[in-house]
């Protein structure tokens, strides 16, 4: 479902990924860790070209995301994305929020488009919420918001960018618990996340990336248990021992 | 004590010179805000030469005095074979010079949303346009609408200009009904009451847009 193959990106003349290859199936939970800078969620933003690759070749969806026959929009429209700081829209209702896109980008009618922003509202546990605007809610709330409106365009593909990292750690299961329901329902989930608990349970597979290599790419309980590489240990060390 | 004598005595200059103050001001300020926004919209955009272009404009005309650019018209195109009234010369250059100011606003407001928003718009498939009109502008709007008040305030004011190249605003005439009666502090009194007429309700109403923007979440 998407495919790097040698893929390199540079930003200037500094070299954020180098040589990416990398398979994720449908349905496939892919948890992507490593230290800070090591290129994790620029990875994540070529899926949905956020950011643009420099050469090698990316497909996803079975769209090769370099080509001119490429409609960027179209693509975006079947990849759903979590950000770390949520960026609801401040100036709209949680259920205007939610049924933004659907309504302009894919030409939903209004009411077709509330009942399915309703449906995922109650998924993510606060149907109560949709008439509230972003401000009034929880940083946990704003985050299970910002989940029911990727799923309301039915994406193939959910993208989280350190979905956790901006909340207060009360707040985190709460996230972490909707995500899981969604692993469950065999949604295909890229993950770029700190949350080695999650990664454990929930991953069919760990990345482990630093200076922008991918260095390991295997099933959680290898990963966690023996690492192959020296710096996988070490940064496991580092985030599991405290 | 006030001569009213002079203002009744006077009342249909002074009414004139007023109609052509607020024809003037609304013209220009029509104008500036659409080229206004143009410039802004060149100066964010992704292409350089565009880019550069919207910047050369605002960094020439906010850094060279607007009589200046009242003169260039004025006096300047009749050297090429074009002539203007100072009506006409004034409204431009007013509009010219105002633009600058205004396109500088409305970037200041576009740039202050925060970035995430346009991430989130395009991720979610809504065209660059949709997300600009749909997500940043009715953000950017609320943060551009004092600094726009003021430049429109500050344009009525400036319309005052006119006077110098006989445009037959209120200030022209100001200027004559003084000479004709040799009267000069209570004609120019009234000059500004007919100003404030114009400049007091423009900025209660942009205070009191300001409010009900801040109420709207």
């Amino acid at each position: 479902m998407i495919s790097f193959k040698h893929v390199n990106k540079h930003f200037g003349d500094f070299q954020v990924l180098t040589d990416i290859n990398l398979e994720i199936k449908e349905g496939e939970v892919v948890v992507v860790v490593g230290p800070s800078g090591s290129g994790k969620s620029t990875l994540l933003r070529c899926i949905n070209r956020l950011e643009t690759i420099t050469d090698g070749e990316l497909i996803v969806n079975k769209k090769v995301l370099k080509s001119k026959d490429t409609n960027i929009n179209d693509l975006r429209k079947e990849i759903g994305m979590v950000f770390q700081h949520f960026n609801l829209y401040p100036h709209m209702t949680v259920l205007e929020n939610i049924t933004l896109a659907p309504r302009k980008a894919l030409g939903i009618s209004t009411a077709k488009a509330n009942e399915t922003a309703m449906f995922y509202l109650n998924k993510v546990g606060i149907p109560d919420k949709a008439d509230s605007f972003p401000s009034q809610l929880s940083g946990g709330q704003q985050q299970r918001v910002a989940i029911a409106r990727g799923l309301a365009l039915k994406p193939h593909i959910m993208l989280f960018d350190e979905p956790t990292s901006a909340l207060d750690p009360e707040m985190i299961g709460e996230v972490l618990d909707v995500m899981k329901t969604l692993a469950k329902d065999g949604m295909t989930m890229v993950v770029v996340t700190h949350e080695m608990g999650f990664a454990r349970e929930v991953a069919n597979r760990v990345v482990f990336m630093d200076h922008g290599r991918i260095l390991e790419d295997s099933e959680p309980a290898a990963f966690f248990s023996n690492p192959r590489e020296d710096r996988a240990r070490l940064f496991l060390s580092r985030v599991l021992n405290h | 004590m006030l001569d009213f004598t002079i203002l009744t005595n006077n009342l249909d200059t002074y009414l004139q010179g007023f109609g052509n103050t607020l024809k003037a001001s609304l013209l220009a300020l029509i104008f500036s805000f659409i080229l206004g926004v143009i410039i802004a919209v060149m100066r964010i955009s992704p292409m350089k030469v565009l880019q550069g272009a919207g910047t050369a404009y605002v960094e020439f005309v906010r850094n060279i005095p607007l009589i200046l650019i009242l003169f260039i018209f004025y006096y300047g195109l009749p050297t090429l074979g074009m002539e203007l009234s100072g009506f006409q010369a004034g409204t431009i250059a007013l509009s010219i010079y105002t633009a600058a100011f205004i396109a500088e606003a409305i970037r200041a407001g576009i740039l202050s949303v925060d970035k995430g928003q346009m991430e989130a718009g395009r991720s979610s498939g809504l065209t660059y346009i949709q997300t600009m009109r749909y997500i940043i502008l009715p953000q950017a709007i609320k943060i551009v609408i004092p600094p726009l008040g003021n430049q429109f305030i500050n344009l009525v004011k400036n319309s005052s200009i006119l006077g110098v190249v006989a445009g037959l605003d209120l200030m022209y005439f100001g200027d004559s009904i003084s000479s004709a009666t040799y009267v000069v502090f209570d004609v120019y009194i009234f000059v500004a009451v007919f100003y404030l007429i114009l400049t007091i309700p423009l900025s209660l109403f942009v205070g009191y847009l300001e409010r009900r923007l801040a109420v709207s979440g």
